[in-house]
């Protein structure tokens, strides 16, 4: 899932300054989950900047719409009907969702809401932690499911460091030692024979190599 | 008996209050009109942050919300849950320019446990006499009374 978290409403308020009509769209996937633009989050946000415009004397009309799915096409043109009726679109998708707005409606303004942060899990309600990187060659199976490149301060494919303590990261008390959980899982399951072999560096080329990635699946296509 | 009220007031009561069946809370809206509007929850858990602002949007010039005592809501932990909300809902109003006390709590100590939604109610009224009108509503607010003043925002 990815996950965001909601700009301050001054920084929010500073972006939509210029605009009259403002359509606060939010989206009912990844950040829905966690919290940051959901229907609830959205109509939140909508009714805090309308009381803020009231209270300045601005005139300004904000408006909130929910999406099922800011990043898929098929869900954004339901704003093909409303969005001729105001100046910006206030997004509360990730950054590809404000993207996916953007690039479909070129004329009109479209501003973020959220700050995009991670790939991560949803650990227990209200809490959420990063645990994948993208990238782009998955070696979980050789760390017992556990990814010392997104869970690992250092990063290290060949860890421990030796600087953790208690099962804790020595950068960080409260972050548990990527490691210790991975040698503890690998030892549950009877199979730290993995860690004998040495890891070559990670090859990033696959991630950051050769600019914006992209997947083609024809079998998926028209 | 007639009401003492100048402000509009939103009251979010979970139902698990003794003394909030439908009958208590259609004499109370009788008694207030409309400066009073009650909202029976399942719940105060069930409540968010965007019911409590909505409400000082559109209409009222405090909010309320009263929940069972600590340790007996009857899902557990909604009572604790509302806490951080209005926490939450309080920062937001603060953060563009409406006073943090437009939104209280009323969780009553365990001792209270049967204290009934009328009383709730009515010492909300001799509290909300202090209240100043809200900037949102000011205009509105001159002689509320029982006016109706529920409008959104032109859209």
């Amino acid at each position: 899932m990815i996950t965001a978290e909601q700009k301050p409403i001054d920084e929010i308020r500073k972006m939509i300054a210029p605009y009259k009509k403002v359509l606060a769209v939010g989206c009912g996937s990844c950040v829905a989950e966690c919290a940051a633009g959901g229907e609830k989050e959205t109509g939140a946000l909508a009714s805090a900047l309308r009381m803020a415009c009231k209270i300045a004397g601005e005139d300004k009309t904000i408006d909130e719409k929910t999406l099922d799915r800011q990043c898929v096409r098929e869900f954004v043109i339901q704003l093909d009907d409303v969005i001729k009726d105001y100046d910006a679109i206030l997004s509360l998708g990730c950054g590809a969702g404000v993207q996916a707005v953007a690039e479909m409606y070129n004329e009109v303004i479209v501003i973020p809401a959220l700050n995009t942060e991670f790939l991560g899990e949803t650990r227990e309600q209200g809490l959420w932690v990063e645990n994948c990187l993208g990238c782009g060659d998955c070696m979980l199976y050789f760390f017992g499911g556990i990814c010392p490149l997104s869970r690992c301060s250092k990063q290290l494919l060949n860890g421990p460091c030796g600087g953790s303590q208690g099962g804790k990261c020595e950068i960080n008390p409260d972050v548990p030692c990527a490691w210790q959980n991975i040698i503890d899982r690998l030892s549950s399951q009877n199979a730290l024979e993995r860690l004998e072999m040495i890891y070559p560096p990670k090859d990033w080329s696959k991630k950051h190599g050769s600019g914006p990635r992209k997947i083609v699946r024809e079998d998926q296509q028209k | 008996m007639k009401n003492k009220l100048t402000r509009n007031l939103a009251i979010f009561y979970c139902q698990n209050v003794p003394g909030s069946q439908d009958d208590v809370r259609q004499s109370l809206e009788e008694k207030y009109g409309k400066a009073v509007r009650l909202f029976p929850m399942p719940c105060s858990g069930r409540i968010d942050v965007v019911h409590l602002l909505r409400a000082l949007e559109e209409y009222a010039d405090a909010v309320y919300v009263i929940t069972c005592p600590p340790g007996a809501c009857r899902y557990h932990e909604g009572n604790k849950r509302i806490v951080k909300r209005v926490d939450t809902a309080k920062k937001i109003i603060e953060s563009i320019g409406l006073e943090k006390d437009r939104i209280k709590l009323i969780t009553p100590p365990i001792e209270l446990a049967l204290k009934p939604l009328t009383s709730f109610v009515e010492e909300i009224e001799e509290e909300a006499a202090a209240i100043e009108p809200s900037a949102m509503h000011k205009k509105k607010a001159q002689g509320a009374g029982n006016k109706v003043q529920g409008k959104k925002e032109k859209k």
